[in-house]
């Protein structure tokens, strides 16, 4: 592969789009002074790479400069892209590429805009990418698992330009030494896998001389037939990607049957693939791997420093013409992809990521799956794709659906690995409709519970039972006041006891005063509700009766605690005198307390 | 206003930490589930005598609060990113 290091700007575009192309007319000033073309058919793919020297012999300064596709390729172009060699890294402005036809002269052209105009007299180096897809046939188009995979490829040993050019020479780098033959376009030499046609001196415009090159080419001729990358972004941290994928062999074809014997023992089928390796993300976490009957374990994960690697192994070996179909899939964190200032926010994501070296992917379609509320979203991709209506796409927690951002483009290769943009706004509250709606969910069953258990199915009323229930609903106020009562105990204790130390006598008048009403009134209240208890019992009633009377002796013996309290305080009563009596006291009223509790324990 | 850049905007994290997602879980659901068993004894031991009408919405109230986050971040804990 050809890295660019030097890159000044690049535009892609699409084999088949000459829709409202312009018409240009060729500056004959230009002259193609020196050009070098790489044609790499190492792999599956065809890559030339030209270096051309252009220079401006007229008198007026030029602005752009056309390039032509070797007309016999023309048809399979994925990828065409020019840059300035020797380009500052730091100097931002566009080379822009784009198609153009030429009056009276048939073929693809396009035209690079030069930065700054070429002055007369003076040259510019230009690097043109072109990459296509599906040019080299396999030749035979049908082998056996023992043989060897020939291929053949046809193309142009000089560059069809619409310019004059001086010299020229192309470098044809194979897969293999393995050469069965070649066109001979003198000057030319083969010499292990590198044919070097040329160089060859002034061709005018336009000129062609066909070259066919049939060699051996072992390499994986995989192609993605059909593949779905499915973004969903979560607010909630996390951007998950799944991609489904259609793969086939398409070179030579397998003949006559695949014997599993011979792939083991010989190591034969060369041309077959056994495994591929696709690079995810640095971040890519819980990777997944399957296909229609599950989950295929015979697959490695690597994680590289700066990225992860993962060997995919499908379920058997891939020949020529044979198909697989798989879903990998992984989560990324959201602060990789995700950026945001206040409810504005970018998804900034490759369009294509990679799925194995020299891939061709015939057919993409990217979805977006956006949170539910996203609004004003606009999509800005890195080269012309083609935008389908947007969708809806219900799953867990969502009322109206999520917005599903749908792009299509054919025919990628690596170099389509972009970034694409997707603006988009969101309010942060709306996060919260998730968890509420589940709040929301539980609290209907809780009231629907609440109002069922209200509900009476009974068909007869059954009073002995109703007065039963009522019963014990007073038996529970009853005991609810009652422990009220009893926690007061230790309320004039503590009072007491402050007293003692503090000899405080109003403030305490003023606690009792209080500690007193709240006594009065529960005891009041449970007279009530004794009364009311009656009717439903009578032995009930007479038990909560004697509880009171019980509980009047204590609030006397508490009276008399406190009096004596007064008393030592006041002198009138000696220390060892009051302790005596304060002990029996004690005595008296755990004892009265415990003989409610016991009477209370048998409602 | 389309003019935004992604240089001049900040990268986005969840609200939430998402390495705390199980521990919010567990925190959350155990008390949601205390009161969910509080509130659903509470119906089945009363009856129509006993029982009070605002205690129940309350606690039933808290019981969804802490049950529903704590549903939420088990969902995300678990991989199902809503």
């Amino acid at each position: 592969m050809n890295q660019l290091s030097f890159l000044l700007g690049m535009i892609f575009i699409l084999a088949s789009s000459s829709l409202g192309e312009k018409q240009v007319t060729v500056d004959s000033n230009l002259v193609n002074k020196k050009v070098e073309r790489k044609i790499d058919l190492a792999s599956q793919l065809v890559q030339i790479s030209t270096s051309v020297t252009v220079e401006n012999t007229g008198s007026s300064a030029a602005n752009a400069y056309i390039f032509g596709l070797d007309p016999i390729m023309e048809s399979s172009l994925a990828f065409a892209g020019a840059t300035l060699a020797e380009a500052e890294e730091d100097e931002s402005e566009k080379m822009i590429v784009e198609p153009v036809k030429i009056a009276g002269q048939s073929g693809t052209f396009y035209q690079v805009k030069f930065v700054t105009p070429l002055k007369a007299g003076s040259t510019i180096d230009l690097k043109l990418d072109e990459v296509y897809i599906k040019s080299l046939r396999p030749y035979p188009a049908q082998i056996t698992q023992s043989e060897k995979q020939l291929v053949e490829f046809v193309g142009s040993a000089f560059i069809f330009s619409p310019y004059k050019t001086v010299t020229q020479t192309t470098t044809v780098k194979l897969a293999s030494s393995v050469i069965e033959s070649h066109t001979k376009v003198n000057p030319v030499s083969a010499d292990e896998d590198t044919i070097t046609y040329g160089p060859y001196e002034d061709k005018e415009p336009f000129t062609q001389e066909e070259a066919k090159i049939h060699y051996e080419n072992n390499k994986p001729f995989l192609t993605v037939t059909k593949m779905e990358r499915v973004i969903e972004v979560s607010h909630w941290g996390n951007i998950a990607v799944e991609e489904t994928f259609d793969v086939s062999h398409t070179g030579a074809q397998l003949k006559g049957s695949f014997s599993r014997y011979d792939y083991q023992r010989q190591q034969d089928g060369l041309s077959s693939v056994k495994s591929f390796t696709t690079i995810l993300p640095a971040a890519a976490q819980d990777v997944y791997y399957r296909d229609e009957i599950g989950n295929i374990s015979t697959s490695n994960l690597l994680e590289k420093e700066d990225h992860v690697e993962l060997e995919l192994r499908p379920r058997f070996p891939l020949f020529g013409g044979w198909k697989t179909h798989y879903v990998m899939g992984y989560n990324l964190p959201s602060y990789e992809y995700l950026f945001h200032s206040g409810d504005s926010y970018i998804l900034k994501m490759r369009f294509l990521d990679h799925v194995f070296d020299d891939m061709v992917v015939e057919d993409l379609t990217v979805k977006i799956i956006l949170p539910e509320g996203c609004k004003d979203i606009e999509l800005q991709a890195p080269y012309d794709v083609r935008r389908s209506p947007d969708e809806t796409h219900k799953t867990y927690l969502d009322i109206s659906g999520r917005i599903v951002v749908i792009a299509h483009k054919s025919n990628l290769v690596e170099s389509h690995i972009e970034d694409f943009e997707l603006h988009y706004t969101f309010q942060r509250v709306l996060l919260l409709q998730e968890p509420l709606m589940v709040v929301i969910a539980f609290f209907v069953v809780f009231l629907v519970i609440i109002i069922f258990v209200r509900l009476d199915f009974s068909i007869t009323k059954d009073a002995a039972n109703e007065s039963r229930l009522r019963l014990s609903g007073k038996v529970e106020d009853v005991l609810s006041l009652q422990s009220k009562r009893q926690r007061l105990y230790p309320s004039y204790d503590a009072a007491i006891n402050k007293f003692k130390s503090s000899k405080d006598s109003a403030a305490f008048r003023n606690t009792l005063k209080g500690l007193d009403a709240e006594h009065r009134s529960l005891t009041t209240r449970m007279g009530e509700i004794m009364n009311s208890i009656k009717a439903e019992s009578s032995e009930v009633a007479e038990k909560i009766s004697e509880a009171q009377k019980i509980s009047s002796a204590v609030k006397d013996l508490i009276q008399a605690a406190i009096t004596n309290a007064e008393k030592v305080v006041a002198g009138k009563l000696s220390k060892q005198q009051y302790v005596d009596y304060e002990k029996t006291n004690s005595a008296r009223r755990s004892e009265n307390i415990t003989k409610i509790d016991q009477i209370f324990a048998t409602l | 206003m389309k003019s935004a850049s992604v240089e001049s905007m900040m990268r986005y994290v969840s609200p939430v930490n998402p390495a705390i997602y199980p521990h919010l879980t567990l925190v959350l659901l155990s008390i949601g589930i205390f009161f969910m068993a509080w509130f659903l004894v509470y119906e089945v031991t009363g009856n129509k005598y006993t029982r009070d009408l605002y205690k129940e919405l309350l606690v039933a109230l808290v019981a969804s609060l802490f049950m529903g986050f704590g549903i939420l971040f088990l969902l995300l804990w678990v991989g199902i990113y809503v």
